[in-house]
């Protein structure tokens, strides 16, 4: 990569450009064998690339304001895949759905192509010179009707230098410092952050806490920063008997409240009143009957916090007194010793600056209706649909003067604007962004444009060339060259953080940007109503940003597992009271307006609250959004101090509205009946349990022998199984010296590879000795950490992206509903007949709370294909379409199967799928992956024709990419030296893959020696691969007595 | 005209006792006559042949769409991956047990009450086993490759899985229809002769000789029809118990519960004679009304299949039974939790449409007037093959919807296009069905013949032994 940057002969961009226009011929899609494909090769082939080999580019994820480290897994000129890069201090290797799902954004199909023009009061297409030129016509005019100061420009929120280099430019045309938006941002913890610890966000110490409360902080979902939070939270849940108790105090449970192991279900708003009873200010009466909540809960909780040298109490929201109660937890904080302990302000992240939210908004909007803007420039952000409807900004933006996007997608903003000057998707353009603990991470382009898009840093830079008065402060011609002239240690250097994607610096304009208008907040009005309302921004959609993307859409919340719909979280007492079933439409109506949505009855709720998720609702943001669901924002009005909009506890009313949609979920039953598949064991009885019997010790030579002695009859030397510890019943895969036992045993796999075979006979077992695997004696297996899971489902995107999953829940993918033609165009029409392909599900089941109290838990369970040692699928598939492959995997073979769908009725854990439309026939309506979309498909996957049956492959392309890579270096595998893409992705760190038969890796000693371990349905004998370690929960009374009793 | 050789020997199993005597019927001539008096095509006959070429092509049709545009416009909610196709195949296979019993079971017991009603019922067997053989096709993801079921001799050496019933069931299937063919043609064959003899188009006739093997009636003839006829009787003996044994399988070597128990071979093979006597009478009954082969077809015949079909039920009910039995003493919780939910749960009302058709009603045929009442004798037959079709969706249906696994319980309905394929599975057999009875006799002439009075006066003794 360095020779490139370095060379001023052939460019990546270049070749990849010609790269792109080559592959644009090579249809990805499918095996067809009906068309002819063509496949020109390279006359010259470009550096450093071998066709069919994936190049991998580090970049900078810019889906929230997070700015997670990326490696972008690029083949033959395309982006196929993100994942985290581990050596970005950040997010260390992880990476969310959100981030995920950035490949769908820059392939959607959707995306402006062209720059685009109003004519007419139409947007039409036309080309960068004219659009270029018209908005250098447009600068020139602003400044000389000297309405310069009166330009707005409104960029999303995000890190690293574009910011300051927008200022700069903004400067050098007589503009005010750009607005930098974030309508997820916490801005009443930011600002009580900063006027209490000084720090707009401090470093947050989950490891080292006892005991985590959290005030509504969502620090699971969306607030601050979600993944380093993962995995700090993950990190200090996997210390099992020394973890952190949590409690949860809020009027929601949250998937962040659903990983708490109390809640204490406190009315929107009175969270102020636990704070400050925590504090000493009012008695535990006045905050149990304010908060809504049983006195002795708050003195438990009192009493726990005494107890304790290192709490964490954390605050959040957007509750009326938002920033109240984040300054109040934050006094708490400091009150009980915990800034500079677990709250640490010197290790503070930087880009929680001058961050704008709803009430610059309104500002904003009231300017423009007053015509005080002149010209409004936007990118990323969609402040038309971000903004509650009674701020009006749809309105406000026609009375503004000029209207400039930079959006790569046509929103509800960009719908109102004049002049499209489409922005590069991030993943194809240049920038920076503060990495933290003193590093910079480069973002750099994974591939040549999509589109005939081009980045705004460009075309800022080309505007300010064009204008004599400012071309002198821009001498390069480009971003990249603006960036390297500034990088620290100059291109050199540059060149060779490129491969690293971080390195220690700051990026080439650091410190705080943009401006905020300083709005002052209008309250909510009163409203009237018996219900509060609390509105939170998706876990996956976000604000709505995420809403165009179908991974996104598909993806059950993880919470409620509703996708493609928006619901009404209400309690299930209340619905039982008002004669409202699941599914009821129900219709909230705040002072604001109203909201109505089917009805989802959830315990997480207060009795007197009900919850709607943002995200939805969008009137336009491309197919994949518009139309679904509805925007809860309709029913909000008003800011709390910080300027963030009220979301939580308006005074609502609640009616039936007649209608009834049947709710898109994946959930079956809620509960898991008896069955054991998602277990907990409380931290007291941590060490009491058993260390597994998984791995027995090397099987000692006489047992050997006589095993087979006792076997010898009718002068054959029959089947030999081992006599000792397990009973002589099973022979196992893998090192033959090396037992492993119970549950990770293969004996279909031991058969294959021979071991049960006649020692006299010439063919032993099964399979060819030359099969392909080499019968490499290895377990491939899974553990997967349920203290650590916390449900947040990035795993699930990460297989769709990894195995060309296709998504099916789109309105147009429904079913034929009569001979005529009609066909079911509810969005998720597919989920709802539950023909989802999700090869890797979380299942969420709650526990206890049948009596609708708060006093219940969630535990969160990834089910995949559990690659059983003796799996009931293989016997019943009449055709082996799917058997047992020697190294223990269970093998689908797409190609040879017929679809009887036989072992999807024999599998225990229902982990297959069935292909029920041509998905991947692009002349279908179901087609899953419209142009450019398909760009996405992983080469190295198959994707599958209608009418063959799918599962979880534990990624066997990357075993067999490993395999293959360490064959051509003469080397055998080494320990984790790969892993599968759920596991990759994992912000908790609770998905561990590898080879249980080798102790080099981390599975098999995990499997070994965790006394946590378990299988599903292990009473069916299916001898799973996937080995699950139980939750640990963290009762209340228990915490005192075992705090370091977890030994193990 | 075909006349009335002396029995061969003293293995006749022909035997008319006392109770299925034939007292109405004079001469061999009437026999001929009243037979082939079906041949005649009337207008109630091509109405009904038009329905049931109209409901066949409706599925037909449905089926052209399926394969065009997936499997996912039929109802399947996963992991309820098999439904109507899979339910009608069983109740397909099912009705085609009951002619084989018949005709062979019975011959070998000599039970004389199968002579007048027994070709019918083979024909019967026969078009069952033709319809039940398109469903597991229809119900494939990929039909065009069902081929890969049967091992054939291929370049890639690759084999069927031998462990797979759905492999047993290609092979059970497969011998079942071959042997009931063959079973059904060679019993055709004096009676083809005689159609053949009263045949005046030429054509027609030509075909007739070629298909009654230019028969002359000779005692050679008689002596190999008869061994031939015997020998084949003993041969398709053994697939009755086995065929519906082999499909019950399809279910029982799962680990579903629900499916994974033992009792299921019995179970399924007196499921299935049940069903197949109530199909014939369904089907015996208007024919002998329309035809008017009352004096053919007696009340006595109708009481003793009667008695089989309570029986039969009375087989089912206590299978029933024992399966709950099981469930609660094999302390397997799904197991019983399906069980449960059976009767109690979301798909009660399938479950109890079962155990009132299959189990309750039936019990009326205790009563001796009951059984001999042909109008309620029908009207139980249609309600023995509702019960007997959501026999089997009890069993597939719910035992799918609440596995192992409760976040993926889920629910199931029928969309339009299973419901299509229903519809034309009864189009399809009985568009064979009503070709049949006009092409072919629908009664037995030569056995019919051997039991006559006429017969017995002519050969002055009474019944053999």
């Amino acid at each position: 990569m360095s020779a490139e940057i370095e060379s001023a002969g052939v460019k990546r961009r270049n070749f990849l450009k010609v790269l792109g226009a080559t592959s644009a011929v090579v249809p990805l899609v499918g095996c067809d064998s009906d068309g002819i494909q063509r496949l020109i090769p390279y006359v010259v082939s470009p550096d450093q690339t071998v066709p069919g080999v994936s190049s991998y580019y580090a970049s900078v994820c810019r889906e929230c304001a997070t700015g997670c480290g990326i490696i972008a897994e690029t083949r033959d000129g395309r982006t196929t895949k993100l994942e985290g890069n581990p050596e970005h201090p950040v997010n260390k290797g992880a990476l969310c759905g959100r981030g995920q799902s950035a490949v769908q954004g820059l392939y959607n199909p959707d995306r402006f192509r062209t720059p685009m023009i109003r004519q007419n009061g139409q947007l039409v297409a036309t080309t960068w010179d004219r659009a270029l030129q018209l908005f250098s016509q447009k600068l020139g005019e602003t400044r000389s009707k000297g309405e310069a100061g009166k330009a707005v420009f409104v960029n999303q929120h995000e890190v690293g230098s574009f910011p300051g280099f927008l200022d700069q430019w903004l400067a050098a045309f007589g503009m005010p410092a750009h607005l930098s938006y974030d309508a997820e941002a916490d801005l009443p913890a930011i600002t009580a952050h900063k006027q209490v610890y000084g720090a707009a966000w401090p470093m947050f110490d989950f490891g080292k806490a006892s005991i985590i409360v959290s005030f509504s902080a969502d620090f699971l979902d969306n607030w601050g920063m979600s993944v380093p939070q993962q995995l700090a939270w993950a990190d200090a849940r996997g210390q099992l008997g020394q973890a952190p108790r949590f409690v949860y105090i809020g009027p929601r449970r949250s998937l962040t409240g659903l990983n708490a192991d109390e809640w204490i279900a406190a009315k929107a708003g009175s969270e102020l009143a636990i704070a400050q009873f925590l504090g000493g200010k009012i008695s535990a009466d006045a905050a149990a009957t304010a908060a809504g909540v049983k006195k002795e809960q708050l003195e438990a909780l009192a009493k726990d916090l005494k107890g304790k040298s290192n709490s964490l109490l954390l605050a959040g929201g957007f509750g009326p007194n938002a920033t109240e109660l984040c300054i109040a937890v934050a006094e708490l904080n400091k009150a009980m010793g915990n800034v500079g302990n677990t709250v640490r302000p010197s290790e503070a992240a930087s880009g929680f600056d001058r961050i704008t939210g709803g009430a610059d908004m309104r500002d904003l909007a009231d300017k423009m209706k007053a015509g005080a803007v002149s010209l409004f420039m936007v990118r990323g952000a969609n402040p038309a649909y971000t903004t509650p409807k009674s701020v009006g900004f749809a309105d406000a933006m026609g009375k503004a003067g000029f209207k400039v996007s930079f959006s790569s997608f046509p929103d509800e903003t960009t719908a109102l604007c004049d002049l499209i000057l489409p922005d590069h998707h991030a993943l194809e353009q240049w920038g920076d962004a503060d990495a933290g603990n003193g590093m910079v991470a480069i973002q750099q382009p994974t591939m040549d444009a999509v589109f005939d898009t081009k980045a705004t840093t460009d075309v800022l830079i080309a505007a300010a060339q064009g204008d004599p008065t400012t071309a002198a402060r821009y001498k390069e011609k480009d971003f990249r060259s603006w960036l390297l002239a500034r990088f620290p240690g100059g291109a050199q250097a540059f060149a060779k953080a490129l491969a690293k994607g971080v390195t220690s610096g700051k990026p080439a304009v650091s410190g705080p940007a943009g401006r905020t208008l300083g709005a002052t907040s209008k309250a909510t009005d009163g409203g009237k109503g018996d219900f509060s309302l609390v509105v939170y921004p998706s876990p996956l959609l976000g604000d709505g940003r995420g809403a165009n993307k179908p991974w996104l859409q598909e993806l059950p919340d993880p919470v409620s597992k509703i996708c493609w719909q928006s619901w009404v979280e209400i309690h299930p007492l209340t619905a039982r009271r008002m004669g409202v079933e699941r599914g009821d439409h129900l219709t909230v109506t705040t002072a604001a307006g109203s909201v109505t949505a089917p009805a989802w009855p959830y315990l997480g709720v207060r009795e007197d609250t009900v919850a709607i998720a943002l995200g939805q609702g969008h009137t336009a943001y491309g197919r994949y959004a518009k139309g679904i669901g509805v925007n809860a924002l309709d029913a909000i009005a008003g800011e709390e101090k910080s300027g963030a909009l009220a979301l939580g506890g308006l005074k609502a009313s609640v009616s039936k509205a007649g209608g009834h949609s049947d709710l898109v979920t994946t959930e079956g039953s809620a509960r898991q009946h008896g069955r054991g598949i998602a277990r907990a064991i409380p931290v007291a009885e941590l060490a009491n349990l058993e260390k597994p019997s998984f791995r027995g010790e090397p099987m000692p030579k006489e047992h050997e022998a006589e095993g087979k002695k006792e076997e010898t009859h009718g002068g054959k030397v029959g089947v030999a199984p081992i006599v000792g510890a397990f009973g002589g019943e099973e022979q196992v895969a893998g090192n033959p010296d090396q037992r492993f036992g119970r549950g990770l045993r293969s004996p279909v796999a031991a058969d294959a590879q021979g071991e049960l075979a006649d020692s006299s006979a010439k063919d032993k077992g099964m399979y060819s000795q030359s099969h392909p695997t080499g019968m490499a004696k290895r377990r491939w297996a899974m553990t997967v950490d349920l203290a650590r899971c916390t449900g947040c489902s990035a795993c699930v995107t990460a297989c769709y992206a990894e195995n060309n999953i296709p998504t099916v829940g789109a309105p147009w993918q429904g079913r034929t509903l009569n001979p005529m033609g009609g066909y079911d165009d509810r969005p998720g029409a597919n989920i709802l007949k539950g023909r989802e392909m999700s090869w890797l599900r979380l299942e969420r089941y709650f526990e206890g709370g049948e009596d609708g109290s708060s006093d219940f838990e969630v535990r969160f369970t990834p089910m995949m294909c559990q690659h059983c040692g003796n799996a009931p699928c293989e016997p019943v598939c009449p055709v082996y379409a799917t058997y047992h492959a020697p190294d223990g995997l269970n093998v689908q073979v797409y190609n040879r199967c017929v679809g009887t769908r036989y072992c999807s009725n024999n599998c225990p854990y229902k982990v297959r799928y069935f292909n029920w439309f041509g998905f991947g026939e692009p002349d279908r309506r179901q087609y899953a992956f419209p142009e450019p979309m398909n760009w996405q498909l992983n080469p190295d996957v198959t994707v599958r024709g209608k009418g063959v049956m799918e599962k979880c492959t534990f990624c066997v392309q990357r075993i067999r990419e490993a395999e293959s890579r360490a064959a051509l270096e003469h080397r055998p595998l080494e320990g984790d030296e790969f892993t599968t893409a759920c596991a990759s992705a994992c912000p908790s760190r609770a998905i561990t893959f590898g080879d249980a038969a080798d102790d080099a890796w981390t599975v098999s000693r995990i499997a070994a020696n965790d006394a946590r371990s378990y299988h599903v349905f292990e009473e069916l004998n299916t001898y799973t691969a996937v080995v699950y370690l139980q939750r640990v929960n963290h009762t209340g009374a228990a915490v005192a007595t075992v705090a370091k009793a977890g030994e193990h | 005209m075909a006349t009335m050789a002396e029995p061969v020997g003293p293995m006749r199993p022909n035997i008319a006792s006392a109770d299925v005597q034939l007292p109405a019927i004079k001469t061999f001539e009437q026999v001929d006559e009243e037979i082939a008096n079906t041949l005649k095509p009337t207008k109630a006959w091509f109405l009904g042949l038009m329905v049931a070429v109209g409901c066949m092509l409706l599925g037909a049709s449905a089926w052209t769409f399926q394969v065009y545009a997936g499997l996912g416009n039929a109802g399947y909610v996963p992991p309820v991956m098999w439904g109507v196709y899979i339910i009608t195949f069983v109740f397909w296979v099912g009705i085609g047990h009951a002619g084989t019993l018949i005709s062979a079971i019975l011959y070998l017991f000599r039970a004389g009450f199968r002579t007048t009603i027994y070709r019918a019922s083979e024909a019967m067997t026969v078009f069952a086993v033709m319809t039940a053989g398109l469903f597991p096709i229809i119900h494939i993801g990929r039909p065009w490759k069902f081929f890969w079921l049967i091992p054939y001799p291929n370049w890639r050496l690759l084999w069927p899985n031998f462990k797979s019933p759905l492999v047993w069931d290609v092979f059970a299937i497969s011998t079942y229809l071959t042997i009931s063919t063959t079973f059904l043609y060679i019993g055709l064959i004096p009676d083809i002769a005689v159609i053949r003899d009263r045949e005046k188009n030429p054509t027609r006739k030509f075909i007739l000789s070629i298909l009654s093997l230019g028969w002359k009636n000779t005692d050679r003839e008689w002596r190999h029809f008869t061994r031939a006829y015997l020998f084949l009787a003993a041969f398709s003996t053994p697939l009755v118990l086995s065929v519906h044994s082999v499909v019950s399988f399809d279910f029982a070597m799962a680990l579903t519960p629900g499916w994974h128990a033992t009792i299921f071979p019995p179970y399924f093979v007196a499921g299935a004679i049940f069903s197949g006597f109530a199909m014939v009478w369904t089907i015996l009954i208007p024919i002998r009304k329309w035809w008017k082969l009352e004096h053919y077809v007696t009340l006595n015949h109708l009481d003793a299949t009667a008695k089989v079909v309570l029986f039969t039920s009375l087989v089912v009910g206590c299978a029933y039974l024992v399966e709950f039995w099981v469930a609660w003493y094999s302390g397997v919780k799904p197991e019983q939790d399906y069980f449960f939910n059976r009767v109690f749960g979301e798909w009660w009302w399938a479950a109890w449409i079962m155990l009132i058709c299959n189990m309750v009603l039936p019990l009326s045929l205790f009563s001796q007037k009951l059984r001999r009442n042909t109008a309620w004798l029908f009207i139980l037959s249609i309600f023995i093959n509702i019960g007997m079709w959501f026999e089997r969706f009890v069993i597939v249906v719910p035992s799918l919807s609440h596995e192992f696994e409760p976040w993926q319980w889920t629910t199931y309905v029928p969309s339009w296009i299973d419901m299509s394929f229903l519809v034309g599975s009864f189009g399809w057999f009985f568009m064979w069905f009503l070709l049949f009875i006009k092409q072919l006799p629908v009664m037995a002439i030569i056995e019919v013949k051997e039991i006559v009075p006429a017969r017995r006066a002519a050969a002055g003794q009474g019944g053999h032994h």
